[in-house]
């Protein structure tokens, strides 16, 4: 009798929660949106239906009342989370220092008002200090933090640290790669000042040895920009593309025109990340670079303390630099999703596909007279700006610029 | 006949430096904001005015300054130019304790990310810090920031390490408090904050007495008694004019009493206690903002004496955003821009009686704000999660931090790339 009134419970339960499950099967809808998710192909009105933290429909004319909240985006792009994969954010209390330093920035300060979901940490830690890192900054943000393991054993600890061979073991980032399989995806080579090429053939073994991507950034001074290119293997990344600095050579030759070499590595897969940072983003090369075809596969920002107010901004102020520069919101928004979650090697991330974690960006695009500054203080004019109108991380909401998902305020 | 001679070289020579300099002087501005319309509550200006910067100061203000004389001419047209904004409420002590609670932890934030893209030039840290750690705080940050931070420090003596620390009645030490204030960093600290204490009013009163001593305000968090401890007898008995109340239009009644009453009228004692000289401030925060107080409040008549954020992790994504969205909001429930320019610039310089700030007056440091106001169709949350819609809001076009441009949102202050 017992046994049997426990079944009675048990069933009729299931079939309660079911029925609730079934009568409104979403928890959010964003209903009447422009959907561009350049990984599915998607680029027209649709609605996205978001359950349990996943994506869990995207098609036209979902019912509103299969959703426990609807919010109306018409008027607005739904895209995918947007994807940084250039940031400096193992920030700390260390004074004039990036990794564990007042240098990087605290992601969700930036993070999420300008729509973006994951970044990737550009070899702010090395293996000797990721698990504080991780401790400190990773596993606490809102924003999905990913990273490239510096081949330095302390990352950006300084110039010291950066520039002892010593220090660079393949076997300890291959190790800490493996041990943190969801969070580390590349390895990065930045900053040496010597001639010598173990520091970045270190690195390129290491990225081998764990089937992930390298990332290179520009302060190599001594070796040349051919070399690096040359050493590069498909997939692998060079970052700072656009850059006229005196520690790497500029991609445009003195007439403007797109280096050969460059052509060649960009023909044979390597993969131009923008990487704007401080000094690394220039009108006079990255125009006549994106007039030869030479865009960036990605718009990493290369956030950190003196970026972030200077002719960066935000990684959705970058992004509006191109559509400055005449390239289409579609072409942008590629560029801010899929193809750098597949340049990282995470298929999962960047697009809107049915069981995707629900990371998703609703943007509009301004209409007005904007000016956009590169990194030597030079601007060029534009008619159209993003802005994120919402921001959702996994189901939840963690940006809402005009209140679209709020109640309306009765008196 | 030699002896005026000499007269006539000297005076010749007199005129000749006199002119030299004022040449020297009418070249020499570094910046001229040209054809903005300027606010400067403190000297009254609210009209079409150029400003001039010359040696990181405040030069010339005045109509149709002369463009020859500038090194770099920026067209405001269509702005306003403001003092730069002071945020009199933030909590910017971010630090590697990852158990704390704001002081030296995770729920504070680095100021610079946040203030110069709202146009705030200076930022009052509210009580993160005690006299115990305060020196580290202002290591870590007072010196590292480019954000001018100034600081109320807290009665504990340990800040706001975590909620129960907040309780120890044994280490609010007004001697020690007070110490700190006048005889080490009168430069940097303008007040004692009293916050997050769960008992009666012997934590207000112990930072009073750290006021009197030092002579300086208090600012007060009353906002976790069980029940609520009377905001009146606060006002009436407790504070001086001149002290602060914060969190002016929270509502969470179990544990605050609130400025309105449950039938939407301003409690009367509200506007004798502003009469009698307390300050009300806005401290937005992530939970302290709320319009079933806010808008009837500014409707009857009860204006805040400050705008300011309450700047720290769990507001800077919500409701609260930055101090010209707090101010947006403001505009929203029909304040004019006059109004809350002044209670972001001149005001809260008054409240912490630093004179020197919040003004453009010539001579004083050059922390400018320039802004556009946006026309259009926005919404504005509180941490109710309710929308209050407003056609304009402020934007931060430049900011101007000690004559160094430090933010320019469309490049107003930039060559074309492609100019020769």
């Amino acid at each position: 009798m017992r046994m049997y009134r426990k079944t009675t419970i048990v069933v009729l339960s299931f079939f309660l929660s079911a029925a609730a499950t079934y009568g409104q099967p979403f928890e959010l809808l964003l209903q009447n949106g422009h959907v561009i998710d350049p990984a599915n192909g998607i680029d027209a009105k649709m609605d996205v239906a978001i359950a349990g933290g996943k994506v869990s429909k995207v098609a036209a004319n979902i019912p509103p009342s299969d959703a426990k909240r609807v919010i109306d985006v018409a008027g607005y792009y739904v895209c995918p989370g947007l994807i940084d994969i250039h940031t400096h954010v193992f920030v700390g209390a260390k004074p004039e220092t990036f990794a564990d330093g007042s240098l990087s920035i605290s992601p969700d300060d930036i993070t999420l008002k300008a729509g973006i979901t994951t970044v990737v940490d550009a070899g702010t830690s090395g293996w000797r200090n990721f698990p504080v890192f991780k401790d400190q900054v990773i596993d606490r943000s809102k924003t999905r933090i990913l990273a490239f393991l510096n081949i330095a054993g302390s990352g950006m600890s300084g110039k010291t640290t950066q520039e002892n061979l010593s220090d660079m073991e393949v076997g300890k980032v291959v190790e800490t790669i493996q041990a943190y399989p969801g969070i580390i995806v590349g390895v990065k080579i930045g900053h040496y000042e010597g001639k010598d090429w173990i520091p970045f053939e270190n690195a390129l073994e290491a990225s081998n040895r764990s089937n992930v991507p390298l990332l290179v950034e520009c302060h190599l001074p001594q070796y040349s920009l051919e070399d690096q290119l040359k050493k590069m293997r498909p997939g692998d990344i060079i970052t700072h593309s656009f850059e006229k600095v005196s520690e790497r050579m500029s991609v445009v030759d003195d007439n403007k025109v797109v280096r050969p070499y460059v052509k060649e590595a960009q023909k044979r897969g390597i993969l131009f990340d923008l990487g704007h940072g401080g000094a690394g983003f220039w009108f006079s090369e990255a125009i006549p670079a994106l007039q030869q075809g030479l865009a960036p596969n990605s718009f990493g920002t290369d956030l950190h303390r003196f970026s972030m107010n200077a002719g960066m901004k935000d990684m959705l102020n970058v992004m509006s630099k191109y559509l400055a520069m005449g390239m289409s919101k579609e072409d942008v928004l590629l560029r801010a999703t899929w193809l750098p979650a597949k340049s990282i090697r995470r298929e999962d991330l960047g697009n809107l596909r049915e069981g995707a974690t629900a990371d998703v960006a609703v943007l509009s695009i301004r209409d007005g007279n904007f000016g956009f500054i590169d990194a030597g203080g030079n601007r060029i004019n534009g008619t159209k700006k993003f802005e994120a109108e919402l921001t959702i991380r996994e189901g939840k909401i963690v940006w809402d610029l005009n209140g679209i998902s709020a109640t309306k305020f009765v008196k | 006949m030699f002896v005026s001679k000499l007269r006539l070289i000297s005076s010749l020579l007199i005129c000749l430096l006199f002119s030299f300099s004022h040449h020297v002087h009418a070249q020499s501005i570094d910046i001229l904001l040209k054809g903005g319309h300027v606010i400067d509550p403190k000297n009254k200006i609210d009209g079409v005015m150029d400003v001039a910067i010359t040696d990181n100061k405040i030069s010339q203000v005045a109509a149709s300054i002369p463009v020859t004389n500038a090194k770099k001419v920026i067209d405001a047209k269509g702005l306003y130019v403001t003092p730069g904004l002071l945020d009199m409420h933030v909590h910017v002590y971010p630090g590697n304790d990852l158990d704390a609670y704001i002081a030296n932890g995770p729920t504070s934030v680095a100021p610079d990310g946040f203030t110069f893209r709202a146009g705030v030039t200076t930022v009052v840290d509210a009580g993160s810090s005690g006299w115990r750690n305060f020196r580290q705080f202002k290591e870590q940050t007072i010196d590292k920031a480019q954000t001018r931070v100034l600081a109320l420090i807290n009665i504990v003596g340990w800040g706001m390490v975590g909620r129960f620390e907040e309780q120890d009645v044994a280490d609010m030490n007004p001697v020690m408090t007070s110490h700190m204030i006048k005889t080490l960093f009168p430069d940097i600290i303008v007040g004692i904050k009293a916050a997050h204490y769960w008992g009666d009013f012997t934590q207000v009163d112990r930072a009073v007495e750290a006021g009197k001593i030092a002579n300086v305000p208090v600012m007060v968090d009353f906002g976790e008694h069980e029940p609520p401890n009377s905001i009146e007898s606060l006002f009436m008995q407790h504070l001086r004019p001149g002290d602060i109340f914060t969190h002016t239009y929270s509502y969470g009644p179990t544990k605050r009493e609130t400025v309105v009453d449950e039938n939407g009228k301003v409690k009367p004692f509200i506007f004798a206690a502003q009469k009698r000289g307390i300050i009300f401030d806005v401290g937005h925060g992530g939970g302290a903002f709320s319009w079933r107080q806010a808008v009837p409040s500014i409707q009857q008549g009860f204006k805040p004496d400050v705008i300011s954020t309450d700047l720290h992790t769990q507001s800077m994504n919500g409701g609260m955003k930055d101090l010209s969205n707090v101010m947006s909001k403001f505009m929203a429930m029909g304040m004019s821009l006059q109004e809350v320019v002044a209670r972001s610039t001149w005001g809260p310089a008054n409240v912490i009686n630093r004179k020197e700030l919040g003004n453009l007056t010539v001579g004083s440091d050059a922390d400018v704000a320039v802004f556009s106001l946006r026309k259009g169709d926005f919404g504005f949350i509180d941490i109710r999660g309710t929308r209050l819609k407003g056609t304009q809001k402020l934007e931060t076009e430049l900011t101007i931090r000690a004559g160094k441009i430090v933010w320019d949102l469309n490049g107003i202050s930039t060559p074309a790339w492609d100019a020769k």
